[in-house]
């Protein structure tokens, strides 16, 4: 499992086309592949939002991610940063960003590699065998 | 001809993005320390504060150059071996795409116009290269939260990958931290 991870319009999806190779041809956008299934998933928050607005609960929704990543298959899963703005005042755009920032930290703890992407410029931010600093700054 | 070093730097509100890239500039040791300001004062507060940083720099030995739309005409202003900075791509942005506000014809709907300006602002940007020997271009990461302006993200996300592929050095903010990414 791989992800690739940045702001909006830093050139996200243009890096996974162009650098990686992609095994599978299976492009989902907003869209979650049945668990077993190999895609590149793009636009994860969309479908966040999209379940959260079909008041579905975060357990759920965070259950269903987990049974997809725990399952077999590749997936490279492209994560749009939506977390460094201000608290929004309204319930659901709240709720958005707490459930889509809870679910990258899931997936963020049991991806091989992970590659953030700003601007075009990749950096490995796990998995390049150095064990990725996060970890070592925990102390 | 020699290009002039174009340095791309980026950070939140308050990172120190403007202070480091003041220092940048003057460590290029320009005949001239051009700053060229796209801020507009919309209320006395800002009027204020833009004022007062004007003072600062002149102080400082900066010329100040108000700029807040179409940058090319900054560009008759600047001489050989200045070394520039311009400061910033958001709020010029803001003022190109939002130009017709008054007249209820927003260059952002208008089809083609952002494209233009776009165009445009490639050519300047190459161009006070050419005459610069140092070009330093301050922008804001406002690109890690969904703004309900998709337009204005859109274009910034290109301008910034564009002119983190064109740049000598891409340099991101954070904290007064300036991390080199390229």
């Amino acid at each position: 499992m791989r992800i690739v991870f940045g702001g909006a319009f830093n050139g996200k999806r243009k890096y996974v086309k162009e650098q990686l190779k992609l095994d599978s041809s299976v492009w989902l956008e907003g869209e979650l592949p049945a668990p077993g299934e190999s895609a590149v998933i793009a636009g994860l928050e969309q479908w966040i939002r999209k379940q959260l607005e079909q008041q579905r609960p975060e357990q759920d929704i965070i259950a269903a991610i987990r049974e997809l990543a725990e399952s077999a298959g590749e997936r490279i899963w492209i994560l749009t940063d939506i977390g460094r703005g201000i608290v929004p005042i309204d319930p659901l755009e709240r709720e958005w960003r707490d459930v889509t920032g809870r679910s990258y930290q899931y997936l963020f703890g049991n991806a091989e590699h992970i590659t953030r992407i700003w601007y075009g410029i990749p950096q490995t931010i796990k998995g390049d065998g150095r064990d990725e600093y996060l970890h070592e700054n925990r102390g | 001809m020699v290009q002039g070093q174009l340095v791309f730097v980026s950070g939140g509100v308050r990172s120190g993005k403007s202070a480091y890239a003041e220092t940048l500039v003057r460590q290029a040791r320009g005949e001239r320390n051009i700053y060229i300001a796209s801020g507009i004062a919309r209320d006395p507060e800002m009027a204020e504060r833009i004022a007062r940083h004007r003072k600062d720099r002149a102080q400082d030995g900066w010329w100040t150059i108000e700029q807040p739309q179409q940058l090319s005409e900054a560009l008759p202003l600047i001489r050989q071996n200045d070394a520039v900075l311009w400061d910033c791509v958001t709020t010029w942005l803001a003022n190109e795409l939002y130009e017709g506000f008054e007249q209820g014809s927003l260059c952002a709907d208008t089809p083609g116009c952002m494209e233009q300006k776009w165009h445009e602002l490639k050519n300047t940007i190459d161009s006070i290269r050419a005459k610069a020997v140092y070009f330093a271009v301050v922008s804001n990461e406002v690109l890690d939260e969904p703004l309900v302006d998709d337009t204005y993200q859109e274009w910034l996300g290109k301008i910034h990958q564009w002119l983190a592929s064109r740049a000598d050095q891409a340099i991101e903010m954070e904290n007064g931290l300036a991390i080199r990414r390229k």
